[in-house]
């Protein structure tokens, strides 16, 4: 746009940004079936109170808040969904640790819904950490993105106030769906909240269209069993993921806390 | 065919066809899900997007052909002039209602029946079509892309009165339009709601959008024949020039951040939230497109060679014949998702099915601009609509 940035520095812009994209990705868990490339947790913000409660051996309670997906509805439960899923594989990923992951998730939530809630449900458990899940309702219905994102930041001032961590949460991929609603700006609305609060954001809609785009989890059947047999396996990669994304979040806190580190 | 030789295109203004054509392209490639092209649109450069250049361009035209039509055959033909094109815009809304009901009616069984149905089965229109369709003519449903439209037809039908008080009171009016604007940005409340329910409203608050629209109608009226001698002034030029920078800079900024989240962020985006609201205007939004809007006027001339090359002519035929190819360009983006869904194939991928979409918008105007000299007929005339800097072709 201005005559005086140089034509090839856009050149070699634009070829370092397509380098860094097609770049051979290097995952998570390559192991499972549904592996996450490092791009989705690269450079988030460490978890340094939960990384701390860890250390100091207090019991860590973890709040997931969301919609219907964090509930587990499709698969059958919550001890099939993503938050009971994850409380066992942190189980296996600190052993000596004491976690208690608590689900409160309601279906049909509204980011609003969820904050009027803080201070009855949440913070009498006094969690470390709280994942919130959301953006799904807004979505759907057409909700104002600018009232969106000032409902979840006022919700991150409150957590913040309450010296509780937060990881949000994005919405879920379909591929039936992405033609219909308009995600993109509630997408682009929960990176800004977490990059203006330093919070990390667990990309879950970036993370499942990798997954369908690989062939790892095709979501789409119609017969019921089947349905839930993919719920099930869904919200046990999901967990899988967020265990990673969390244990990730400790060890880089721990890095930048050690002795020697000016971090 | 080459509308440079024609004498009587005189006041022609190239820069119009071009920049529309330049909005419609980044509107279709902007609503492409997950498109790595739409980081490289007017949004990644500026703090406003292809929405504001497209409303300011339509008022600016608006006011060119509406204000010329009234000053020469009077308020009520340039007034019925308005509604057979607002009647138009209405049809086309409709038109892409039925495309979006019939995409529906072929996903619902899948949608019904998915792990998605519980969050999703939230949309009412999905249990309600019947409810759906009697709120889309209301223009009270707008489903995903089918935004502009409506606010389009709601500008254009109040467009007659405010143009007969443009005639009598400018200041005052543009004076009222301002002040409503403000007043949007102080209580959110001003606001048209939606279906479905029950917190929805329109995307592009009208309240607040018309003030871009109508000052642009006023320009193209009044600004056009130098009536507005302060738009030339040397400093309004420096501060459009200082605000133009300054937005490329942070927003550029915030783009090359999202690529790669080491590169610093210069300016904090969450203090400016405020001011970069898309659904009510936001003053930063409102701004950086009236400063890039008076910069090209001033810098590049109405028949600068580059505009009637052929480099351009791609972006001045899509510009010229803009319901059309924005229409066209709404429907491919709803084919485009499909597409980049069902086979996605990454970022060469996006490039093909955002380049495809391109050719396609170009061809079917070119195509157009080929029936219509074939016709021998004057461009927009018979339809009595905008589609360029005049009414008519010469």
């Amino acid at each position: 746009m201005t005559p005086n940035f140089p034509h090839h520095a856009i050149v070699l812009i634009s070829a370092v940004i397509i380098g860094l994209l097609s770049a051979p990705v290097k995952t998570f868990g390559e192991e499972r079936e549904c592996p996450v490339p490092e791009r989705f947790y690269e450079f988030e913000p460490p978890l340094t109170k939960t990384a701390k409660a860890l250390a100091a051996g207090r019991e860590v309670v973890i709040a997931a808040l969301g919609g219907a997906s964090t509930v587990g509805l499709a698969a059958g439960g919550p001890n099939l969904g993503w938050p009971a899923r994850m409380s066992s594989v942190l189980a296996g990923k600190f052993p000596s640790a004491r976690i208690k992951v608590v689900n409160l998730a309601v279906a049909r939530q509204t980011a609003k819904a969820a904050v009027e809630r803080f201070s009855r449900d949440v913070f009498p458990l006094k969690p470390t950490l709280v994942i919130w899940e959301t953006g799904t309702m807004e979505a759907v219905r057409g909700t104002d993105v600018d009232e969106f994102r000032e409902t979840v930041q006022a919700g991150l001032n409150e957590l913040h106030t309450a010296k509780t961590e937060v990881v949000l949460m994005n919405m879920q991929f379909s591929r039936e769906t992405d033609a219909m609603i308009q995600f993109g700006p509630y997408l682009i609305a929960m990176r800004e909240l977490a990059d203006a609060n330093d919070v990390p954001l667990f990309r879950r809609h970036g993370i499942m269209r990798y997954w369908a785009e690989n062939d790892f989890l095709d979501l789409r059947t119609r017969e019921a069993e089947k349905r839930r047999q993919l719920a099930t396996k869904l919200y046990d990669c999901i967990g899988h993921a967020m265990a990673d994304f969390v244990a990730r979040g400790v060890t880089a806190a721990k890095a930048a806390t050690s002795p020697g580190s000016d971090r | 065919m080459s509308i440079t030789s024609s004498p009587s295109v005189m006041e022609r203004d190239l820069r119009i066809d071009f920049f529309r054509g330049l909005a419609l392209f980044c509107i279709f490639i902007d609503h492409l899900p997950n498109n790595f092209v739409a980081d490289f649109t007017l949004q990644s450069v500026m703090f406003s997007d292809a929405a504001e250049v497209f409303i300011l361009i339509s008022g600016l035209t608006a006011g060119m052909v509406y204000g010329r039509a009234m000053e020469r055959q009077g308020f009520v033909i340039a007034g019925v002039r308005v509604y057979h094109r607002v009647w138009q815009l209405y049809v086309a809304h409709v038109f892409l209602f039925m495309m979006f009901i019939a995409m529906v009616a072929t996903t619902v069984g899948a949608l019904n029946s998915s792990l998605y149905a519980e969050e999703f089965g939230a949309a009412n229109f999905l249990d309600e079509p019947g409810v759906a369709v009697a709120k889309a003519l209301t223009l009270q449903f707008q489903p995903a892309f089918m935004h502009i439209l409506p606010l389009y037809i709601v500008l254009l039908a109040v467009l007659p009165f405010v143009m007969a008080g443009f005639r009598s009171w400018p200041r005052v009016i543009l004076f009222a339009s301002f002040v409503l604007w403000l007043a949007v940005q102080l209580d959110k409340r001003i606001a048209l709601s939606v279906y479905p329910g029950p917190d929805g409203v329109w995307p592009f608050n009208p309240f607040a959008w018309q003030a871009l629209f109508f000052l642009g109608v006023w320009l193209g009226w009044r600004g056009t024949r130098g009536e507005v001698s302060w738009l030339r002034r040397r400093w309004l030029f420096c501060v459009a020039a200082v605000l133009a920078l300054a937005g490329f800079v942070i927003r550029f900024n915030w783009t090359l951040h999202d690529f790669y989240d080491p590169i610093p962020v210069l300016v904090s985006g969450r203090p400016l939230w405020l001011f970069l609201s898309k659904t009510d205007l936001g003053l930063l939004r409102f701004a950086n497109v009236l400063a890039v809007a008076l910069l090209v006027a001033r810098l590049i001339h109405p028949q600068a060679p580059f505009l009637a090359s052929r480099v351009a002519r791609p972006f001045v035929i899509c510009g010229r014949n803009s319901l059309h190819i924005f229409c066209l360009g709404i429907l491919l983006s709803v084919l485009g998702h499909l597409v980049l869904n069902e086979f996605f194939g990454g970022i060469p991928m996006q490039f093909a099915v955002s380049a495809a979409g391109v050719a396609i918008m170009i061809s079917v105007a070119a195509l157009m601009e080929w029936f219509a000299a074939a016709q021998g007929t004057p461009r927009g005339g018979a339809l009595g609509a905008p589609t360029a800097g005049r009414g008519a072709r010469g």
